[in-house]
C-alpha cells in the first residue's frame, strides 16, 4: 500500500469506498461440486506443458482461461475430463477434486467421467447423422432406447442449446446442413443430452462469426444456472463478457486467477497485465 | 496496436494537463483581477471559457473514442475512467473562476472592504492542490495527495473564518453587505475548488491502484 489513507476504517485521513453489492455472486462458499486443482504437473514426452498449477474453480459458474497461444490452456482443460489420457507420451500428475473423488486416479473410469463432464471443441464436430441421431447418440450408448424417452432428451437438449426453435421442423436432416453456429450449438445439445454436470469448452467460437458468438454467449450465460462451465479463448473480450472466474497462463504456469473483473481492471500481476492490454513479449 | 493506442494516450495526457493548467489559471486570475480590482483581468478570464468548454468536450470525445477503438483493460482502462470525471471537475474549477470574475466586474467600482489576504490564500491552496494532484495523474506518485484531507480542512476553516470575518463588518456598516456576500461567496467557490481536487484525488487512487476511496 502506497500510503496510509488507503486502509479502512482510518477516518481522519478518508477511506475506501464501501461495497454496495457483490455482482460475483460467489460468496467465498466451498461446495464439493466445485472442481480443485491441486499440484498439477503435465508432460508431453517428459517435456513439461503444465507446472503445479493450484485453482479452484467453481461450481455453476463460468470460469475462463486465458493465455498466449502455447500456454497451456487446452492442455489443461483437457485434464478435466481425462482427455489427455487418449494422447500418446502425454502424463500427469496432482490431483483433480471433484465430489470428493481424485479424478485424475487410475480407478476411475474416464469414459464415465466424460459423461459428467462434457467438452465442446473448438470446431463444430456433428457426427455424418440427422439432427436428431447426433443429439440421442450419447444417450443410446448409456442403453437408452425408449422411443419417447429419446424424444424428450432431444428436445429438452435442443432447447437448453438454443437451438430447438431453429430445428424443431427439420429433425431428421442431416446436422452438416447447418450453419456453423448451428453446428456448435448441436455440439453443446450433444454434450447436454448425457446430463453432465460440467462443460468444459476448447474456444468454441474462435470459428463462428459475431452473431454465432453472441448466441453461444448467450448460451453460455443461461448453462451456467445449471452447470459448471469451463472455457479456454483467445477473445479476452470473450472472456470478460461471459466468465465470471478467469486465469490467466502462461509458459504452463497460472499466473493469476481470479474474479474477471478484478483480472480486467486490477490484476495483480504484472504479466497479466501486460498480457491483456497487448504489451506482450 | 499498443502504440497506436499510446500515440492516442499521449495526446489525451497532454490535453488533460493542458486543461488543468487552464483550470487552474482561471482561477488564480480571477482572484487576482478581485485582489486588485482589475476589470482587465476578469474580462480576460471571462474570454477563455470558451477554451475550457472546447477542451472539456474535446477530450470526452476522444476518451469515447479510444474506449470504443482500443476497449482497454486494467491500468488503462481506469486511467480512461479517471480522464472522464477529471474533466468534469476541471471544468467546474475553471467555471469558478469565471464567476469569481463576474463578482470582480461588479464590485471593482466599489473599495475593497479591506485589503484582500485569506481569499488569495485560499486560491493559492487550491491551485498547489490542483498542481499535485495533475503531478500525482501523471507521474502515479500518489504520496504528492496524500495530505489532501489536512488541506481541505484549512479551506473549510478559512471560509468559515472569511464568513465570520465578513459578519462583523456587515454589522458594523451594512453598507459592505453586497460585498461581504460576494467574498463569502467566493470563499465558498474556492472551498468548493478544493472539494474538486479531492475527487479528482480519489479517481488519481482509482487510476493507480484501483481502488475506490473518499477523501475529505
Amino acid at each position: 500500500m502506497v500510503f496510509g489513507f488507503l486502509s479502512s476504517g482510518n477516518n481522519k485521513k478518508g477511506k475506501e469506498r464501501k461495497k454496495l453489492h457483490d455482482s460475483s455472486g460467489n460468496n467465498g462458499k466451498r461446495s464439493s461440486n466445485d472442481i480443485i486443482l491441486k499440484d498439477i504437473n503435465i508432460f508431453y514426452s517428459g517435456k513439461q506443458a503444465i507446472k503445479d498449477v493450484d485453482m479452484t474453480i467453481p461450481e455453476k459458474k463460468v470460469t475462463a482461461f486465458i493465455g498466449p497461444s502455447g500456454c497451456g490452456k487446452s492442455t489443461l482443460l483437457r485434464n478435466i475430463n481425462r482427455m489427455n489420457d487418449e494422447i500418446v507420451g502425454c502424463t500427469y500428475d496432482g490431483e483433480i477434486l471433484w465430489q470428493g473423488t481424485d479424478i485424475l486416479e487410475k480407478k476411475v473410469d474416464p469414459v464415465a467421467l466424460r459423461r459428467r463432464i462434457g467438452m465442446v471443441f473448438q470446431k463444430p464436430n456433428p457426427f455424418p447423422k440427422t439432427i436428431f441421431d447426433n443429439i440421442a447418440y450419447g444417450p443410446k450408448l448409456l442403453g437408452i432406447r425408449n422411443k419417447k424417452k429419446l424424444k424428450e432428451i432431444v428436445e429438452k437438449s435442443l432447447r437448453d442449446a438454443a437451438l430447438w426453435n431453429e430445428v424443431k421442423d427439420r429433425l431428421n436432416d442431416s446436422a452438416m446442413g447447418l450453419s456453423g453456429g448451428q453446428q456448435q450449438r448441436l455440439c453443446i445439445a450433444r454434450a447436454l443430452a448425457v446430463e453432465p454436470d460440467v462443460i468444459l469448452m476448447d474456444e468454441p467460437c474462435s470459428a463462428l462469426d459475431p452473431i454465432a458468438t453472441a448466441k453461444i454467449e448467450d448460451l453460455i450465460n443461461e448453462l451456467k444456472k445449471e452447470y459448471t462451465v469451463v472455457i479456454v479463448t483467445h477473445n479476452m473480450q470473450q472472456a470478460s463478457r461471459i466468465s465470471d472466474f478467469t486465469g490467466f497462463m502462461y509458459l504452463g504456469e497460472l499466473i493469476e486467477f481470479g474474479k474477471t473483473r478484478q483480472i480486467f481492471e486490477n490484476p495483480k500481476e504484472d504479466l497479466t497485465e501486460r498480457y491483456i492490454t497487448g504489451r506482450f513479449g | 496496436m499498443p502504440e497506436k493506442f499510446d500515440h492516442e494516450m499521449g495526446l489525451l495526457n497532454e490535453d488533460i494537463w493542458n486543461m488543468g493548467v487552464l483550470s487552474q489559471k482561471m482561477l488564480l486570475l480571477a482572484v487576482e483581477s478581485l485582489k486588485n480590482r482589475d476589470k482587465d483581468l476578469a474580462d480576460k478570464v471571462l474570454g477563455m471559457k470558451e477554451e475550457l468548454y472546447d477542451y472539456d468536450q474535446h477530450i470526452e470525445e476522444h476518451t469515447l473514442k479510444v474506449l470504443i477503438l482500443y476497449q482497454p483493460v486494467a491500468k488503462e482502462m481506469r486511467n480512461l475512467a479517471c480522464i472522464l470525471k477529471m474533466i468534469t471537475y476541471l471544468t467546474r474549477i475553471g467555471r469558478y473562476g469565471y464567476d469569481i470574475s463576474k463578482v470582480t466586474l461588479e464590485l471593482a467600482d466599489q473599495p475593497l472592504v479591506k485589503k484582500l489576504i485569506d481569499i488569495p490564500n485560499m486560491a493559492k491552496i487550491v491551485a498547489g492542490m490542483l498542481d499535485d494532484v495533475l503531478k500525482a495523474w501523471e507521474t502515479e506518485d500518489l504520496s504528492l495527495i496524500e495530505d489532501f484531507t489536512e488541506r481541505d480542512d484549512v479551506l473549510d476553516e478559512e471560509r468559515y473564518s472569511i464568513f465570520r470575518e465578513c459578519l462583523t463588518y456587515v454589522m458594523e456598516d451594512p453598507k459592505t453587505i453586497t460585498r461581504c456576500m460576494h467574498y463569502v461567496m467566493v470563499a465558498r467557490y474556492l472551498e468548493r475548488c478544493g472539494d474538486h481536487c479531492c475527487k479528482i484525488a480519489e479517481k488519481v487512487v482509482y487510476k493507480v491502484e484501483g481502488k475506490h476511496v473518499e477523501i475529505s
